[in-house]
């Protein structure tokens, strides 16, 4: 199955998306994991050599060789063996440590959908047993908030000519707009490119299974005064994919600059704040096209933050956090504001987002299970990821 | 089929202004709520009778009237000849004010735009008023405007601290508590630093929640503002005008502001911002008094007012005209003590070439001048054109002239007379009025009759049951024997949709075949040909607002090619014997409107802190005026519009091109902006 985010769906590399094999490429809704193709390139066979290396080993071959000398057996289940796969390949390796690690249920509760998704947890005891914890919990909104969320919507409408050329560029996935924040470039942080799109690969699985468990309408369906400027995607709308992407590369941009210590970095809140900024305008603007609801946005950056926290334990270990999203608590006169849910200053989520209606947002950190240890092919993008965020020594190599 | 129908309507003659009566008097579909319940602001001026006298008197109307919380006890009690009052007010009240015999003092009226009653606040309380001190080098800018970013960083000298002593915002939701506004909301210094502290994170300012804070903003509730948008006309004009890099840390440049409503979205009847504008003044001049500088002086301030019309007498006696003098001129109503050093900056227009103004010339070989109107189709506003006639006395209104008005596609005309009760309906076949013609007198000093044609939406989503047909309405203004020898003025009224505004207007205008207006080589005219024989000129087309004694008025100038830019409207203006001495022939003064004629406009603040953004046109031109003379004003002997003349002097711009004394007075002036630092 081709996994990709959201956005990057409806970008050119829909296409590609439907090949099975390459799930990374799927995520190429930017040039720059083209660049990376054109160069893998480089190195590998084309079909339209295999005639003349047919020709040329006749030329060559000679006679076989009796005695080979001894040959190692590979290193197994090793992370050194990361740097020596393709992206395609390595994508499918991290996909495979991400996917298992959640799971999502169903339940209808006081007349609204719940979605839950849980976080595995292995214990350790004569047989390997698996338990799961609620990750986040995704209480869906009433028709009756979405209704009075229309205004938003209409008024949104108003500043579609002043936004139009930012919505049609972050159709796909968009990374040259963290990019102007970051120094992200693939020559210079490839890593941190495969670490971003694994994690928006994860999401989007995530993403479209709990649209599909809340199947909530778009704001299409309730006005036909609506009008779009962009095609409505097909599924549900809440939680927001885009708010949801958005957010999940924006914190973990931010952990990245947190944990390199570069000193322009370290403690100058102001980056994290930016990092937020973008993807709450990048959010907004789906509001803005027609698409989207305020509280998809609330829903979707809810979700994402707490995605980067998973993503980033499941890396590094160490604590996480697990949130709850109360969708009928959310006033549905307000817009979405996301200094309600999370701090970038100490790169924390709130504990609690109340409005007129009561809590609509809760999180709450988790210690790291006793025993779990950390993936080691995660840990080991990441400190790939991470290196490209550090200074440059004068005594590297 | 269209008719004409010609003096059926026996309220016609007594009403005091036309365009109020035809407003008040459209089908139900043109208001956005029932017309009994819509509240509008009013512009009137009372003769020999104060606001208290006046609210006593309307008592029978009380649930209708609104008189804002900004005039003070002082104000209410003061019995003067003449003095204007804004007030918001329902239909009833106001049709009641506007008839000739009113009882009320009442003499002249003026429909402002549909206010939503949500925004309105019967239970303000007074707002502060109470001096303070500040440094004896200190020059205010007061800035009226729409779509102020406050919070914009040329605006402040601290990351949580502003140089906006006080911002007005018209379209917004009262504050639910402590409100000191009876429109919209009032923001002190305090209360705006405060917002800045709480919008501040990480040590940034979320620009966005600012504006939701201060209400300027609401999308749910259609609480709209151009702030929301990377351009706003206010915040660049107020980053030309007073706006000092946050480094500087400014003390000494303190700014006031008022936002006005910048549209109106539901009220197809037409938008006339005057009424909010005067209010505007009224309380920045009221705020502007509270600094009191340690020498015991009141410290000077630059209004600047960056908006234009293309209405009213242009001879200097028009309502905005007076408007200044009544506040800040030499018999200025206010208290003694209250004297204060104050100029206003405005905008010549941008009208140049629009065809907006025609002549009827005495002069002229004929006496009928004909005049081809095109009305646009789908205008959602209507079209409004005035005749202005010469001088006359009340008691003594001569028959000037027939006015003739033929709808397109039609034969059958209107015709009135310049005499007192004298109107005309166009009325379509299934009887519904799409087109008004008739006469008033304006009384005051501006002592001349109004001749008004009001043509009804051609356009509209609702019902188009009375839409007025579009394309080419003719008028033909017939002189009578007992013409003067004064000519007379026909100014079509701006109808446009500006930038971010939603209003549907599209501008009508004269299509005369006898305008030229291109010369030889294919360039735009910016100048009348000296033999042309059209009634349509570009003389004249200079601001409706910039006509009065004391404001400096600034025309714009293309850097690149040293020329005036050639929208920038050009005067002379058209004299009465009541018009104030010395009369002016255009504008003071040229600053630049655009860098080049390929790179329109000029860089001032984009509605974001750190954003830049282009706008062209006089009235970016008129705050970097207002900006040089901030350095100035305290220690020049002499008024605004002598100082302009010192000014050109001392940092001139040397300009080419015709007729520069109506289009540019004293020449061009250079004033930079960019490398402006902030005054010690």
């Amino acid at each position: 199955m081709g996994i990709g985010p959201e956005s990057a769906l409806s970008a050119l590399s829909a296409l590609s998306a439907l090949s099975g094999s390459s799930a990374l490429s799927a995520l190429s809704g930017s040039s720059a994991l083209s660049a990376l193709s054109a160069l893998s390139a480089l190195g590998t066979e084309s079909p339209a050599q295999a005639g003349a290396l047919i020709t040329n080993r006749d030329g060559i071959v000679g006679t076989r060789i009796e005695h080979i000398a001894d040959v190692t057996p590979g290193l197994t289940d090793s992370p050194q063996n990361l740097a020596r796969l393709a992206p395609n390949v390595r994508a499918a390796i991290y996909q495979s440590e991400l996917g298992p690690s959640v799971d999502v249920s169903f339940k209808t509760q006081d007349d609204q959908p719940v979605a839950t998704l849980w976080r595995r947890s292995e214990e350790r005891s004569k047989r390997r047993a698996i338990v799961f914890d609620e990750l986040v919990e995704m209480t869906g909104p009433t028709v009756q908030q979405l209704e009075t969320q229309l205004k938003h919507v209409a008024g949104y409408a108003q500043i579609r000519p002043d936004r139009g050329a930012e919505i049609l560029s972050q159709m796909g996935v968009p990374t040259s707009f963290f990019a102007t924040i970051g120094f992200i470039d693939q020559a210079r942080t490839p890593y941190t490119i495969e670490f971003l799109y694994t994690a928006l690969g994860f999401s989007s699985a995530v993403i479209q299974r709990m649209k599909y468990a809340l199947a909530v309408k778009r704001p299409i369906e309730f006005s036909p005064q609506v009008q779009p400027m962009i095609p409505t995607p097909t599924h549900g709308s809440l939680p927001s994919g885009h708010a949801t992407e958005a957010f999940l590369m924006a914190r973990l941009i931010w952990k990245l600059l947190i944990h390199s210590k570069v000193p322009q970095y370290n403690d100058h809140a102001y980056w994290g704040d930016m990092l937020m900024r973008q993807a709450a305008r990048i959010a907004t603007n789906r509001t803005v096209a027609g698409v989207h609801f305020p509280i998809d946005s609330a829903a979707g950056g809810l979700l994402g933050v707490t995605l980067a926290d998973h993503v980033f334990a499941m890396a590094c270990g160490g604590q996480w956090a697990s949130t709850a999203f109360n969708g009928p608590n959310f006033d549905p006169r307000d817009d979405f504001d996301w200094h309600k849910i999370y701090c970038a200053a100490d790169d924390k989520l709130k504990n609690e987002a109340v409005s007129d209606c009561g809590v609509w947002a809760k999180s709450k950190t988790h210690k790291e299970p006793s025993g779990s240890t950390p993936s080691p092919i995660l840990q080991w993008l990441w400190s790939k990821a991470l290196a490209e965020w550090q200074d440059l020594r004068p005594d590297q190599v | 089929m269209t008719k004409w129908q010609t003096g059926f309507d026996p309220n016609a003659g007594l009403v005091i202004d036309q365009i109020t009566y035809f407003r008040l008097s459209r089908s139900p579909h043109n208001y956005p709520v029932a017309l009994e319940n819509l509240w509008w602001s009013v512009l009137l001026e009372l003769e020999d009778t104060s606001i208290d006298q006046f609210e006593y008197a309307t008592s029978d109307f009380a649930n209708d009237l609104l008189i804002p919380i900004a005039y003070d006890a002082d104000d209410r009690g003061r019995v003067l000849p003449s003095q204007p009052l804004v007030i918001y007010a329902r239909k009833p009240l106001i049709e009641a004010l506007n008839l000739l015999d009113n009882p009320y003092q009442v003499i002249s009226v003026r429909l402002g735009a549909t206010t939503p009653e949500r925004f309105l606040d019967q239970t303000a309380s007074a707002e502060n008023t109470s001096e303070f001190r500040v440094e004896d080098d200190t020059v205010i800018t007061a800035i009226i405007d729409d779509g102020i970013a406050i919070a914009h960083d040329l605006f402040r000298n601290g990351p949580v601290s502003s140089r906006i002593h006080h911002a007005r915002i018209f379209d917004a939701e009262p504050e639910k508590t402590r409100s000191h506004s009876s429109v919209g909301r009032a923001l002190d210094r305090a209360e705006i630093d405060k917002l800045l502290s709480d919008c501040t994170f990480g040590g940034m300012l979320d620009e966005d929640l600012f504006y939701a804070r201060t209400g300027q903003v609401d999308m749910s509730e259609d609480v709209f503002s151009t702030v929301a948008l990377q351009t706003s006309h206010g915040t660049h004009v107020a980053g030309l005008a007073a706006g000092y890099s946050i480094s500087d840390a400014c003390k000494n440049r303190p700014i006031i502001c008022a936002a006005l409503p910048s549209r109106i979205v539901t009220d197809t009847t037409g938008l006339d911002m005057i009424p909010t504008l005067y209010l505007a003044f009224h309380i920045l001049a009221k705020q502007a008094r509270r600094f009191r500088m340690h020498n015991g002086k009141r410290a000077p301030v630059i209004f600047n007012f960056s908006y234009g019309n293309t209405g009213g007498p242009h001879d200097g006696t028009g309502i905005f005209a007076k408007m200044f003098d009544f506040y800040f001129g030499e018999n200025a109503a206010s208290p003694k003590g209250h004297e204060q050093t104050a100029w206003l900056t405005l905008p010549a227009g941008n009208n140049n070439l629009n065809r907006l103004h025609a002549i009827d010339d005495p002069a002229a070989s004929s006496d009928t001048t004909m005049l081809e109107l095109t009305v646009l189709p789908d205008d959602r506003t209507p079209s409004q054109v005035q005749i202005w006639l010469p001088h006359s006395l009340e008691d003594h209104q001569p028959d000037l002239a027939s006015i003739k008005v033929t709808a397109p596609f039609e034969d059958e005309l209107g015709l009135i007379r310049t005499q007192p009760g004298q109107h005309a309906a166009l009325l379509n076949s299934d009887d519904c009025e799409v087109a008004w013609l008739a006469y008033q007198y304006v009384g005051g000093t501006t002592e001349r009759g109004l001749v008004t044609l009001s043509i009804n939406p051609t356009g509209g989503l609702k019902d188009r049951s009375d839409t007025a047909p579009a394309g080419v309405w003719k008028i033909e203004i017939c002189r009578s024997t007992e013409t003067n020898e004064e000519p007379i003025h026909i100014w079509v009224r701006r109808d446009e949709t500006l930038h971010g505004h939603k209003s549907g207007g599209r501008q009508a205008f004269f299509s005369n075949g006898t305008y030229k207006r291109f010369g030889k080589y294919g360039e735009p005219l910016a100048v009348d040909p000296p033999d042309t024989d059209s009634p349509v000129r570009r003389s004249g087309t200079i601001s409706g607002f910039a006509c009065g004694a004391t404001p400096i008025t600034v025309a714009a100038y293309s850097e690149q090619e040293g020329e005036l830019s050639p929208y920038s409207a050009a005067g002379p203006l058209n004299p009465s014997p009541n018009s104030p001495k010395p009369m002016r022939s255009g504008p003071d003064v040229a600053a630049m409107g655009d860098e080049s004629q390929v790179l329109r406009g000029v860089l001032s603040a984009g509605s974001r802190s750190g954003s830049w953004v282009r706008l062209s046109g006089t009235s970016v031109a008129t705050p970097r005026v207002a900006r040089a003379a901030s350095k100035d004003i305290a220690d020049f002997k002499g008024d605004g519009r002598a100082w302009c003349k010192v000014a050109a002097k001392r940092d001139p711009f040397e300009l080419t091109g015709r007729s520069l004394k109506t289009r540019a007075g004293a020449g061009g002036i250079c004033i930079p902006v960019f490398d402006d630092e902030a005054p010690d």
